[in-house]
Protein backbone atom coordinates (compact mmCIF):
# COMPACT_ATOMS: atom_id res chain seq x y z
CA UNK A 1 0.00 0.00 0.00
CA UNK A 2 2.86 2.29 0.86
CA UNK A 3 4.73 1.65 -2.36
CA UNK A 4 1.49 2.26 -4.29
CA UNK A 5 0.60 5.69 -3.15
CA UNK A 6 4.41 6.80 -3.59
CA UNK A 7 4.42 5.24 -7.09
CA UNK A 8 1.07 7.36 -7.30
CA UNK A 9 2.29 10.55 -6.60
CA UNK A 10 4.88 10.16 -8.86
CA UNK A 11 2.56 9.54 -11.10
CA UNK A 12 0.16 12.41 -10.29
CA UNK A 13 3.44 15.07 -9.97
CA UNK A 14 4.52 13.86 -14.01
CA UNK A 15 1.30 14.51 -15.11
CA UNK A 16 1.05 18.03 -13.98
CA UNK A 17 4.90 18.98 -15.53
CA UNK A 18 7.22 16.77 -13.19
CA UNK A 19 9.99 19.00 -13.15
CA UNK A 20 13.43 18.65 -11.97
CA UNK A 21 14.83 21.12 -9.81
CA UNK A 22 18.17 21.19 -7.85
CA UNK A 23 18.95 21.39 -4.17
CA UNK A 24 21.70 23.91 -3.21
CA UNK A 25 22.95 21.81 -0.01
CA UNK A 26 26.28 23.33 1.72
CA UNK A 27 29.45 20.42 1.34
CA UNK A 28 31.58 19.28 4.11
CA UNK A 29 33.58 21.24 5.89
CA UNK A 30 37.21 20.93 6.54
CA UNK A 31 37.86 19.78 9.73
CA UNK A 32 39.85 21.48 12.67
CA UNK A 33 40.16 24.68 10.56
CA UNK A 34 39.08 27.66 12.55
CA UNK A 35 38.25 29.94 9.52
CA UNK A 36 35.76 27.51 8.90
CA UNK A 37 34.41 28.28 12.40
CA UNK A 38 35.44 32.04 12.62
CA UNK A 39 33.07 32.28 9.25
CA UNK A 40 36.08 33.21 7.09
CA UNK A 41 36.35 30.54 5.00
CA UNK A 42 34.49 30.36 1.57
CA UNK A 43 31.82 27.24 1.65
CA UNK A 44 31.63 24.55 -0.74
CA UNK A 45 27.92 23.50 -2.04
CA UNK A 46 26.67 21.01 -4.28
CA UNK A 47 24.02 21.15 -6.05
CA UNK A 48 22.10 17.91 -5.93
CA UNK A 49 18.85 17.53 -8.85
CA UNK A 50 15.74 16.33 -7.21
CA UNK A 51 12.50 15.31 -8.82
CA UNK A 52 9.86 14.93 -9.99
CA UNK A 53 8.50 18.48 -8.14
CA UNK A 54 5.73 20.38 -9.48
CA UNK A 55 6.38 24.54 -8.62
CA UNK A 56 3.39 26.67 -8.29
CA UNK A 57 2.79 30.36 -6.80
CA UNK A 58 0.96 30.63 -3.66
CA UNK A 59 -1.22 33.83 -2.71
CA UNK A 60 -1.06 34.13 1.21
CA UNK A 61 -5.03 34.44 2.19
CA UNK A 62 -4.19 36.34 5.11
CA UNK A 63 -1.59 39.32 5.45
CA UNK A 64 1.53 39.07 7.26
CA UNK A 65 3.65 41.80 9.54
CA UNK A 66 5.17 43.91 6.70
CA UNK A 67 8.46 42.54 8.77
CA UNK A 68 7.23 38.83 7.44
CA UNK A 69 7.57 37.89 4.19
CA UNK A 70 5.53 34.96 3.22
CA UNK A 71 6.46 32.17 0.88
CA UNK A 72 6.39 33.06 -2.13
CA UNK A 73 5.73 29.62 -4.27
CA UNK A 74 5.19 25.93 -3.23
CA UNK A 75 7.41 23.37 -4.28
CA UNK A 76 5.79 19.43 -4.34
CA UNK A 77 8.20 16.91 -4.31
CA UNK A 78 8.17 13.25 -4.77
CA UNK A 79 8.68 11.37 -1.03
CA UNK A 80 10.54 8.51 -3.26
CA UNK A 81 13.29 11.50 -4.66
CA UNK A 82 13.98 12.33 -1.36
CA UNK A 83 14.46 9.13 0.49
CA UNK A 84 17.40 8.49 -2.56
CA UNK A 85 19.13 11.75 -1.59
CA UNK A 86 18.69 11.51 2.16
CA UNK A 87 20.28 7.75 2.29
CA UNK A 88 23.03 8.60 -0.59
CA UNK A 89 24.10 12.03 1.51
CA UNK A 90 24.21 9.74 4.96
CA UNK A 91 21.59 12.71 6.49
CA UNK A 92 19.65 11.51 9.32
CA UNK A 93 15.93 12.41 8.15
CA UNK A 94 14.37 14.70 5.63
CA UNK A 95 14.02 17.29 8.04
CA UNK A 96 18.12 17.63 8.59
CA UNK A 97 18.65 17.48 5.07
CA UNK A 98 15.73 20.32 4.43
CA UNK A 99 16.86 22.05 7.56
CA UNK A 100 20.52 21.83 6.23
CA UNK A 101 20.13 23.01 2.45
CA UNK A 102 20.64 26.99 1.61
CA UNK A 103 17.63 26.99 -0.82
CA UNK A 104 16.33 25.39 -4.19
CA UNK A 105 17.56 26.75 -7.46
CA UNK A 106 14.82 26.89 -9.65
CA UNK A 107 15.70 28.08 -13.12
CA UNK A 108 19.09 29.69 -12.25
CA UNK A 109 17.49 31.21 -9.17
CA UNK A 110 17.52 30.43 -5.72
CA UNK A 111 15.06 30.27 -3.34
CA UNK A 112 14.82 29.72 -0.06
CA UNK A 113 13.20 27.14 1.91
CA UNK A 114 10.86 29.06 4.74
CA UNK A 115 9.14 26.11 5.63
CA UNK A 116 8.60 21.39 4.69
CA UNK A 117 6.01 19.70 5.46
CA UNK A 118 5.62 16.00 4.71
CA UNK A 119 2.39 14.48 3.73
CA UNK A 120 2.13 10.74 5.09
CA UNK A 121 -0.22 7.96 4.89
CA UNK A 122 0.13 4.37 6.65
CA UNK A 123 3.35 5.94 8.77
CA UNK A 124 5.23 6.87 5.84
CA UNK A 125 5.35 10.19 3.86
CA UNK A 126 4.82 10.31 -0.28
CA UNK A 127 4.87 13.63 -0.53
CA UNK A 128 7.17 16.85 0.97
CA UNK A 129 6.00 19.99 0.29
CA UNK A 130 8.27 23.38 0.75
CA UNK A 131 7.60 26.59 1.21
CA UNK A 132 9.59 28.72 -1.10
CA UNK A 133 10.67 32.39 -1.26
CA UNK A 134 13.01 34.49 -3.02
CA UNK A 135 16.61 34.93 -1.26
CA UNK A 136 16.62 38.21 0.96
CA UNK A 137 20.35 38.78 -0.50
CA UNK A 138 19.00 38.87 -3.87
CA UNK A 139 16.52 41.51 -3.02
CA UNK A 140 16.91 45.40 -3.54
CA UNK B 1 40.41 50.81 12.93
CA UNK B 2 38.94 49.20 15.68
CA UNK B 3 39.26 45.49 15.19
CA UNK B 4 35.87 44.38 16.84
CA UNK B 5 36.16 41.09 15.52
CA UNK B 6 39.62 40.15 17.01
CA UNK B 7 37.72 40.35 20.86
CA UNK B 8 34.92 37.93 19.08
CA UNK B 9 37.33 35.50 17.60
CA UNK B 10 39.25 35.43 20.84
CA UNK B 11 36.65 34.76 22.82
CA UNK B 12 35.25 32.27 21.00
CA UNK B 13 38.33 30.07 20.33
CA UNK B 14 39.06 30.08 24.34
CA UNK B 15 36.23 29.40 25.32
CA UNK B 16 36.29 26.41 22.99
CA UNK B 17 39.33 25.03 24.01
CA UNK B 18 38.39 25.52 27.24
CA UNK B 19 35.19 23.28 26.96
CA UNK B 20 36.69 21.21 24.57
CA UNK B 21 39.61 20.52 27.45
CA UNK B 22 36.72 19.99 30.49
CA UNK B 23 34.82 17.64 28.37
CA UNK B 24 36.07 16.14 25.61
CA UNK B 25 32.67 14.33 24.77
CA UNK B 26 31.10 18.05 24.22
CA UNK B 27 30.94 17.84 20.16
CA UNK B 28 29.03 18.93 17.73
CA UNK B 29 28.30 17.77 14.17
CA UNK B 30 27.66 20.44 11.76
CA UNK B 31 28.61 20.29 7.83
CA UNK B 32 29.61 16.94 8.22
CA UNK B 33 32.02 17.30 10.40
CA UNK B 34 32.77 16.90 14.02
CA UNK B 35 34.07 19.94 16.33
CA UNK B 36 34.11 20.98 20.14
CA UNK B 37 30.69 21.64 21.02
CA UNK B 38 30.58 25.92 21.22
CA UNK B 39 29.27 27.40 17.83
CA UNK B 40 28.93 31.18 17.01
CA UNK B 41 25.62 31.62 15.25
CA UNK B 42 26.77 34.40 12.98
CA UNK B 43 29.51 32.22 11.72
CA UNK B 44 27.64 30.00 10.46
CA UNK B 45 25.27 30.00 7.12
CA UNK B 46 22.00 31.48 7.71
CA UNK B 47 19.93 28.54 7.12
CA UNK B 48 22.26 25.84 9.33
CA UNK B 49 19.70 26.07 12.15
CA UNK B 50 22.21 26.74 14.33
CA UNK B 51 20.94 30.33 15.77
CA UNK B 52 20.07 29.86 18.89
CA UNK B 53 19.55 26.19 20.44
CA UNK B 54 18.58 24.05 17.76
CA UNK B 55 22.04 21.75 17.87
CA UNK B 56 21.05 20.12 21.74
CA UNK B 57 24.17 19.76 23.89
CA UNK B 58 26.24 22.61 22.59
CA UNK B 59 26.69 26.09 23.15
CA UNK B 60 25.85 28.52 20.62
CA UNK B 61 27.18 31.99 21.36
CA UNK B 62 25.07 35.05 19.86
CA UNK B 63 27.33 38.43 19.70
CA UNK B 64 24.25 41.32 21.13
CA UNK B 65 25.56 44.34 22.43
CA UNK B 66 28.38 46.24 22.01
CA UNK B 67 29.93 49.98 23.70
CA UNK B 68 32.72 51.74 22.99
CA UNK B 69 34.74 53.86 25.49
CA UNK B 70 36.66 56.21 24.22
CA UNK B 71 37.84 58.13 27.03
CA UNK B 72 40.54 56.22 27.68
CA UNK B 73 43.88 56.33 25.74
CA UNK B 74 43.15 53.31 23.96
CA UNK B 75 39.45 52.78 23.25
CA UNK B 76 37.45 50.22 25.23
CA UNK B 77 35.16 47.27 23.53
CA UNK B 78 32.73 46.25 25.47
CA UNK B 79 30.76 43.34 23.93
CA UNK B 80 27.65 41.26 25.28
CA UNK B 81 27.52 37.26 24.39
CA UNK B 82 24.77 35.30 25.46
CA UNK B 83 25.48 31.75 25.21
CA UNK B 84 22.58 29.42 24.71
CA UNK B 85 22.55 25.85 25.31
CA UNK B 86 19.40 23.47 25.88
CA UNK B 87 19.23 19.43 25.97
CA UNK B 88 16.81 16.43 25.59
CA UNK B 89 18.81 14.52 28.38
CA UNK B 90 20.23 11.11 26.69
CA UNK B 91 17.80 8.29 24.39
CA UNK B 92 19.08 5.65 26.96
CA UNK B 93 17.51 7.17 29.87
CA UNK B 94 14.44 8.19 28.07
CA UNK B 95 15.07 11.86 28.53
CA UNK B 96 14.62 11.81 32.52
CA UNK B 97 18.36 12.61 33.34
CA UNK B 98 17.68 16.46 30.99
CA UNK B 99 18.28 18.57 34.53
CA UNK B 100 21.40 16.35 35.45
CA UNK B 101 22.54 17.11 31.29
CA UNK B 102 21.80 20.64 31.57
CA UNK B 103 23.33 21.02 35.19
CA UNK B 104 26.69 19.38 33.57
CA UNK B 105 26.59 22.01 30.52
CA UNK B 106 25.95 24.88 33.55
CA UNK B 107 28.99 23.35 35.22
CA UNK B 108 30.83 22.91 32.36
CA UNK B 109 29.98 26.47 30.93
CA UNK B 110 31.47 28.40 34.65
CA UNK B 111 34.24 26.25 35.01
CA UNK B 112 35.66 27.35 31.10
CA UNK B 113 34.76 30.86 31.40
CA UNK B 114 35.60 31.10 35.66
CA UNK B 115 38.73 29.55 34.79
CA UNK B 116 42.20 31.80 35.43
CA UNK B 117 43.48 34.01 33.65
CA UNK B 118 39.66 35.21 32.96
CA UNK B 119 41.75 36.55 29.48
CA UNK B 120 43.44 36.13 26.62
CA UNK B 121 46.03 37.24 24.33
CA UNK B 122 43.52 38.23 21.04
CA UNK B 123 44.16 36.08 18.00
CA UNK B 124 43.94 37.27 14.56
CA UNK B 125 42.78 34.83 12.28
CA UNK B 126 43.68 34.72 8.21
CA UNK B 127 41.85 33.03 5.42
CA UNK B 128 44.54 31.46 3.06
CA UNK B 129 43.63 33.03 -0.48
CA UNK B 130 42.20 29.81 -2.83
CA UNK B 131 41.88 28.02 0.47
CA UNK B 132 43.67 25.68 2.75
CA UNK B 133 44.11 25.95 6.76
CA UNK B 134 43.36 29.21 8.06
CA UNK B 135 46.93 30.92 9.59
CA UNK B 136 46.65 32.65 13.41
CA UNK B 137 48.94 34.90 14.95
CA UNK B 138 48.91 36.65 18.18
CA UNK B 139 48.75 40.18 18.28
CA UNK B 140 50.10 42.75 21.28
CA UNK B 141 46.67 43.06 23.28
CA UNK B 142 44.70 41.15 25.63
CA UNK B 143 40.54 40.26 25.45
CA UNK B 144 39.26 39.71 29.10
CA UNK B 145 35.52 39.04 30.17
CA UNK B 146 33.50 39.11 33.23
CA UNK B 147 31.91 36.40 35.60
CA UNK B 148 28.93 34.31 33.45
CA UNK B 149 25.58 35.44 34.87
CA UNK B 150 22.69 32.36 34.32
CA UNK B 151 18.96 33.04 33.28
CA UNK B 152 15.84 30.28 34.63
CA UNK B 153 15.87 27.00 32.70
CA UNK B 154 12.74 27.38 29.81
CA UNK B 155 11.21 23.90 29.40
CA UNK B 156 10.07 23.52 25.57
CA UNK B 157 8.21 20.53 25.11
CA UNK B 158 10.56 18.02 26.94
CA UNK B 159 13.67 20.24 26.10
CA UNK B 160 15.22 22.22 28.85
CA UNK B 161 17.44 25.37 27.69
CA UNK B 162 18.99 27.79 29.58
CA UNK B 163 20.51 31.24 28.05
CA UNK B 164 23.92 32.59 30.06
CA UNK B 165 25.28 35.92 29.85
CA UNK B 166 29.09 37.27 30.08
CA UNK B 167 30.57 40.53 29.12
CA UNK B 168 33.80 40.70 27.12
CA UNK B 169 36.28 43.50 27.33
CA UNK B 170 38.97 44.32 25.06
CA UNK B 171 41.17 47.66 24.27
CA UNK B 172 40.82 48.47 20.63
CA UNK B 173 44.34 49.19 18.93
Amino acid sequence: MRAAQVRMTDALLRSLGGRTVLLHIPAQAIPGDIGEQLGLALPLFQDVPIGPAVLRKVRPRIATAATERPAECELLLSASAVAKIVGSLDYQSADVLFANASGVLVDGELLEITSATSVEGFGSAYLYRLGLRASAADLV
Amino acid sequence: MLNIQLAKDTFYATLRDRVAAGNAARTVVLRGTVRPGVVVAENELPGAAVDGISPADAFCLRWTGLSIDTQGPLPLIALGCEIRYATDGTSGMAGMDRGRALAAMDAELTAAISQAPQSACSMLVAEVAGGGASTEAMTGTNVFWGDVSFKAAVMNNERMERTAEVEVFSYGQ
